[in-house]
């Protein structure tokens, strides 16, 4: 099963027919990751070190044309004293291997290229993780890679320790839709570190997805989904906390919320005879010694975020129009209309709201990136009501409130169905 | 150094080349136990009478020395290393006439002769040690080292971890504890006492004068103890050392200490001094890392080892190894490395001893005769002398079921017939079982049938060997170690003065290519050592060589 | 004197007959051009209907949104209105072509000027169908962005958008039709210009902090991170 080798320089192929065949390939893709890298490459040795000492190991970083010196800091960056970190010397050589990848910078080309590398170097397993990191340790070495290389699983997706409103994206829409469209609980379908067998890592390959453009957290959806439609065995594994450095000024969250719904819905898309016909949900095998910590809680300005719902709504209401029926449409106006103290979005409105949107993306029935554009607006009502309700719970409530979301998203399932196939301008 | 002795009439290469006495620098070393090799007088084991008529086939086979096991009087109870006679030979082996005579024909063939001097410790039986035990006024009382409790000298490792569990062991005779670094019945000497020194120097004297070149000093580290230390390679022991080499020196030429120490590079490194204590000393740690890195297909262990060995002073050398008739020892490497061996070699629980495992070279490398060879070429194109364990040359096989080190230990066989041609004897009455699995018996592996056939395994160590002894510069070179990408291929150059020699071995048992930086000898002309063919020359840019499992090329860079 | 004006009217009926009867034929002429015209401008319309449903121009228009301006405004659907276009300019064509048989010599020329202008009219048209459809786009667009922005007044940069594209459309289109050409070019410089300096002015007056605030998010101030420690409280929790 070759790949496609135009995703790879001459220069990198040279320095990957030097390694010869391997056990287990670790990548970590970076652009200007300078004050980072060295902690991650540096755990990822240890982690290898210690837990996979026998195995032929490759580490490789597809850079994406760093100006900072970043390849430069990876190549470099060595582990001193391996007693210290309560591990041996290493058995085997060590390889790193850092090349610039052709195309634009960004997480599709990167993991096509790590990819193509395992399909070439024969891996049996391989894990990606994120240059920045800050709470990497060894033991995630072993966390992504262990239940691929010994367990025979084909996908791990990570399980963070999440500070209980982080990463409600994730939480309240992704996962609950994967859930009970695709019929898998997976609690992080955009995690930035993964683990991927190198069955599977060449069935990606085989897909005509890369020449699309799916963008940067699009990729993580498709791989998710893919792995399920295709019957691959996956499984989840607890890293620990998540921290990551933080970005310059202000996430731009509408960005993200529209670039990873639209990936959903186009999954949905491609995946639609998988599932309408079936049914239920169940959860994933979990690795891993899970373990709580306290978490710096997030200090949420309360009232910006809901204000902007309130006050834009009624902005939105033409282009919302060919999007939502009317009485859902109707219904969002009315909770805006609500004091703060009594604000809430109800689970039914939520989740009818979401699939209204996937069919109209389906339906295609005004352009689809503004679709998705209006849909910003809609989560951060959702956001703000969350918050609300549960300022005084504990993160095991929140996940107890999130499964009866998830259980909404189930029993609505058919609706979606109706919809998806529903006239050109829905019900009027 | 000093006025050189009448040396016999030395025909062929080591004359030539050793002139500067310096003959172990380009010997190949062949270790060999009288007792296993031939028996001419149809008892069972063999002897120096045996050994005699054999030594033919070591010249033929081109080694330039013969070590010896110990054949001293001895209970046996450690395979000869517990000696109570140094100055006579166990009457199962013969008398001081038949090793005399066999000095003489091993001498005349080109062969010198090293020898086992066990220093630090003797068997209970001597009578050294008889008379220390039978009273503490004896005068040799203080020749041994004793204590009436067991709490000194804490610090000191155990080494036969299979059979002892105390360094000190109770003398029901004199009602007080011996120290004992080996086993229970081999009492450490006490050389902290000038009369031992004395003694010990008269033995190599004795020895010396006979003509014997060489004499392996065994357990070297553990001679002298002080408390608070872990009694091994005390500076007192060097002292020791020095003293032993400035008699040696004195009083003869091109004499040879071998230091058996099973320590660290740079704590082997101390036992030749300044070039004033031994002349060559064992690299323990390289062998078990050989193994390893053929194993692994990683060049890694060996070229860590090599970069952590201390340049040594001129005049010295390392004996380097494969296999020896002791386990393949595990002491210096770490726990993770050890688990690997064994899970990699001793996948029989049986097969490991002490901290090793106790099989020959053959049955480790599963029968592979490539892989056999490779080793062999490593073994020799490596910095040191090699010393070659008698049986390999033909592959022989080993025997697990046998206790302590015995399996490795068993007769040489010559021939497909009676007794394998080692012996007369009934079969019962032999020192040992001879080999007879279908795989490594001696029906298929033995000396007669390898030595007609031209592609055998003797054959080829025959003109390994030969290749090896005509190039000083394995011998003597130094050695830079080449980096090629691929990690499966180790590549070094071995120099001196004009020789250039590279070798280049797939550690691997698949097909590899690897570039190598060949840029400083731009211009030269590689060839093939072993079939003399021309390669392309070197230029500009890195030099491609594709390798076969398992494959290694010895070439002279030659310039025009 | 009886006998003199019935001769006059004879001889101006008979030249009137005379007259007629010249006429006559280029009327029928004009007749059958005319419906012949209208026979081929419905061939046409229909033929034209399916090529643009073919080239999905519904598709096309929902998705910009002017399906449901159409709508509003009581128009029947882009489809058919186009088709209807289609018709209507055939037709026309037809009947300029019929009146110009009639053989009027000021008609004629008045009638070659009409068709000369058509292709522009055509154009203009053309450019100012664009030209709602970019509108409509980007004023949505726009509406999204600033919605998204968390701007005050969305929909009235929307409009603002909606209304500037409009006017350079219209404009585009006049110039094409070459109207007063000069007349319009200056209106629309001045109110174009007029507009952006009132906003400036009101942006940089008005908006001093939010400028600030935009500014710094760009070209962020050395000890800009003290200032986030002093704002510590997020506005919005990452998503991911």
């Amino acid at each position: 099963m070759l790949a496609e080798t135009s995703a790879i320089s001459e220069e990198f192929l040279r320095q990957l027919t030097a390694v010869g065949e391997v056990d287990i390939l670790v990548g970590i893709p970076t652009f200007n990751n300078r004050d980072t890298i060295e902690r991650v490459v540096s755990a990822v040795q240890v982690g290898l070190t210690k837990y996979f000492h026998r195995e032929r190991c490759v580490l490789i970083n597809p850079d994406g044309g760093s100006t900072d010196g970043t390849p430069e800091i990876f190549k470099n960056a060595s582990v001193e004293d391996f007693g210290m970190l309560l591990t041996s010397n290493p058995l085997r050589t060590f390889h790193r291997v850092t090349a610039p990848y052709h195309g634009i910078p960004g997480k599709e080309t990167a993991l096509r290229t790590l990819f193509t590398a395992a399909d070439l170097l024969r891996a049996k397993a391989c894990a990606v993780f994120s240059p920045d990191s800050l709470s990497v340790t060894p033991e995630w070495v072993d966390s992504l890679i262990r239940p691929i290389y010994r367990e025979e699983y084909d996908f791990v997706a990570p399980v963070y320790q999440r500070q209980k409103f982080d990463g409600l994206l994730g939480r309240g829409l992704l996962s609950p839709v994967i859930a009970s469209l695709y019929g898998r609980r997976v609690r992080e379908p955009v995690g930035t570190e993964l683990g991927v067998s190198g069955r599977l890592a060449c069935h990606f390959l085989e897909s005509d997805v890369w020449e699309e453009d799916l963008t940067t957290f699009g990729l993580e959806i498709w791989m998710t989904t893919t792995a399920i439609v295709d019957q691959f065995r996956l499984c989840e594994s607890f890293l620990g906390p998540k921290v990551q450095a933080a970005k310059q000024f202000g996430q731009d969250v509408a960005g993200t919320v529209q670039q990873v719904v639209g990936a959903l819905f186009r999954c949905l898309e491609m995946h639609e005879s998988f599932w309408k016909t079936r049914d239920g949900s169940e959860a994933l095998p979990m690795f891993g010694f899970q373990y709580k910590v306290a978490l710096e809680p997030l200090r949420i300005g309360k009232k910006g975020v809901l204000d902007n719902f309130r006050s834009q709504l009624d902005q939105l209401v033409p282009i919302l129009e060919s999007i939502l029926t009317p009485q859902t449409l109707l219904a969002l106006r009315n909770i805006a209309q609500l004091t703060d103290r009594d604000f809430r979005f109800p689970d039914e409105l939520w989740v009818k709201t979401i699939y209204e949107f996937a069919a109209a993306h389906h339906r295609s029935v005004i352009n689809r990136d503004h679709l998705l554009r209006a849909l910003p607006l809609l989560y951060r009502g959702w956001i703000s009501s969350f918050i609300l309700e549960n300022q005084k719970a504990d993160g095991a409530r929140i996940d107890q409130r999130l499964e009866t979301l998830g259980g909404e998203f189930d029993r609505w399932k058919s609706y979606l169905i109706d919809r998806w196939g529903a006239d050109i301008g829905g019900e009027r | 150094m000093g006025e050189s002795k009448a040396r016999p009439a030395g025909k062929g290469i080591d004359a030539l080349m050793s002139r500067d006495g310096l003959w172990y620098r380009d010997a190949v070393i062949y270790e060999l136990h009288v007792r296993g090799f031939y028996d001419a007088d149809g008892n069972g084991a063999g002897e120096f009478r045996g050994l005699t008529l054999k030594l033919d086939y070591l010249a033929d086979l081109g080694v330039s020395a013969v070590w010896l096991l110990p054949f001293y009087p001895s209970p046996l109870r450690d395979d000869g290393y517990d000696i109570s006679d140094y100055t006579n030979i166990h009457p199962a082996y013969g008398n001081l006439d038949d090793f005399r005579m066999f000095l003489e024909e091993a001498h005349r063939r080109n062969i010198r002769v090293i020898t086992e001097l066990v220093l630090n410790h003797t068997s209970d039986q001597h009578p050294w040690f008889q008379q220390a035990r039978s009273s503490r006024d004896n005068p040799r009382r203080d020749w041994y080292v004793w204590s009436d409790s067991v709490e000194r000298y804490k610090q000191a490792r155990i080494i036969f971890t299979d059979t002892e569990l105390s360094n000190w062991a109770w003398d029901p005779v004199s009602k007080s504890y011996y120290w004992h670094r080996f086993f229970s019945h081999q009492p450490d000497l006490n050389f902290d006492n000038p009369a031992v020194l004395e003694a010990v120097w008269e033995v190599m004297k004795f020895w010396l004068d006979m003509g014997v070149d060489g004499l392996r000093l065994d357990a070297v580290p553990y001679l002298v103890e002080r408390e608070g230390t872990s009694c091994e390679n005390l500076p007192e022991t060097h002292g020791v050392l020095k003293f032993l080499r400035r008699r040696v020196e004195e009083q003869f030429t091109e004499k040879m200490f071998l230091a058996e120490a099973n320590q660290w590079p740079r704590d082997v490194r101390e036992y030749f001094g300044n070039g004033d204590e031994c002349h060559m000393a064992f690299h323990f740690p390289l062998m078990p890392r050989m193994f390893m890195a053929l194993r692994l297909e990683d060049r890694k262990p060996i070229v860590d080892i090599l970069q952590n060995t201390p340049a040594i002073p001129d005049f010295c050398q390392w004996g380097i190894f494969l296999r020896n008739h002791d386990e393949l020892t595990l002491e210096m490497v770490t726990d993770e490395e050890r688990d690997y061996m064994y899970d990699e070699f001793a996948r029989d629980a049986r097969a490991k001893l002490n901290l090793g495992i106790r099989r020959r070279l053959a049955p480790l490398m599963e029968g592979d005769r490539r892989r056999v060879e490779l080793m062999n070429g490593l073994l020799m194109s490596m910095p040191g002398t090699p010393i070659l364990y008698y049986g390999d040359e033909i592959g022989m096989g080993d025997n697990i079921y046998l206790g302590d080190r015995n399996g490795v230990r068993t007769p040489m066989q010559w021939n497909g017939g009676w007794n394998a041609g080692f012996s007369n004897a009934d079969p019962e009455q032999l020192y040992s079982p001879i080999i007879s699995n279908p795989v490594y018996g001696y029906q298929a592996i033995n000396v007669e049938s390898q030595r007609r056939y031209d592609h055998s395994l003797l054959s080829w160590m025959k003109r390994l060997i030969r290749l090896r002894k005509s190039n000083q510069v394995f011998g003597r070179g130094t050695m830079e170690i080449l980096s090629p990408q691929n990690h499966r291929v180790l590549a070094y150059i071995r120099e001196l003065a004009n020789e250039r020699v590279l070798v280049v071995s797939n550690l691997s048992s698949q097909a590899q290519a690897a570039e190598l930086d060949l840029k400083r000898w731009k211009g030269a002309i590689p060839i093939e050592m072993f079939g003399g063919n021309l390669f392309p020359p070197i230029g500009d840019l890195p030099y491609l060589l594709t390798l076969g499992p398992y494959q290694f090329y010895w070439f002279r860079l030659r310039r025009l | 004197m009886k006998h003199l004006v019935l001769q006059s009217l004879d001889q101006t009926f008979g030249r009137f007959y005379g007259m007629v009867q010249q006429f006559l034929p280029h009327l029928l002429a004009m007749i059958i051009i005319v419906l012949a015209g209208w026979l081929v401008a419905i061939i046409l319309k229909i033929i034209a209907r399916r090529l643009f449903a073919l080239a999905r121009v519904n598709t096309l228009s929902e998705g910009s949104g002017i399906t449901q301006i159409l709508k509003k405004a009581d128009l029947p659907p882009p489809l058919d209105l186009l088709s209807q276009l289609v018709f209507w300019v055939v037709w026309i064509a037809f009947i300029l072509l019929g009146l110009d048989t009639l053989g009027i010599p000021e008609l004629h020329l008045q009638i070659s000027r009409l068709f000369l202008f058509l292709p522009q009219i055509f154009v203009a048209l053309i450019v100012l169908f664009f030209g709602l459809l970019a509108a409509n786009f980007f004023s949505r667009a726009a509406l999204l962005s600033a919605v998204n922005a968390n701007l005050p007044s969305a929909r009235l940069v929307s409009g603002f958008v909606r209304f500037v594209i409009i006017l350079l459309t219209i404009a585009m289109a006049l110039e094409q039709l070459a109207l007063a050409e000069r007349t319009v070019l200056i209106t629309f410089t001045i109110t174009f210009g007029a507009i952006m300096l009132s906003l400036a002015i009101a942006f940089g007056v008005g908006g001093r902090t939010v400028a600030q605030t935009m500014l710094e998010r760009i070209f962020p101030p050395p000890d800009a991170g003290k200032r986030e420690e002093e704002k510590e409280k997020v506005e919005e929790i990452p998503p991911l």
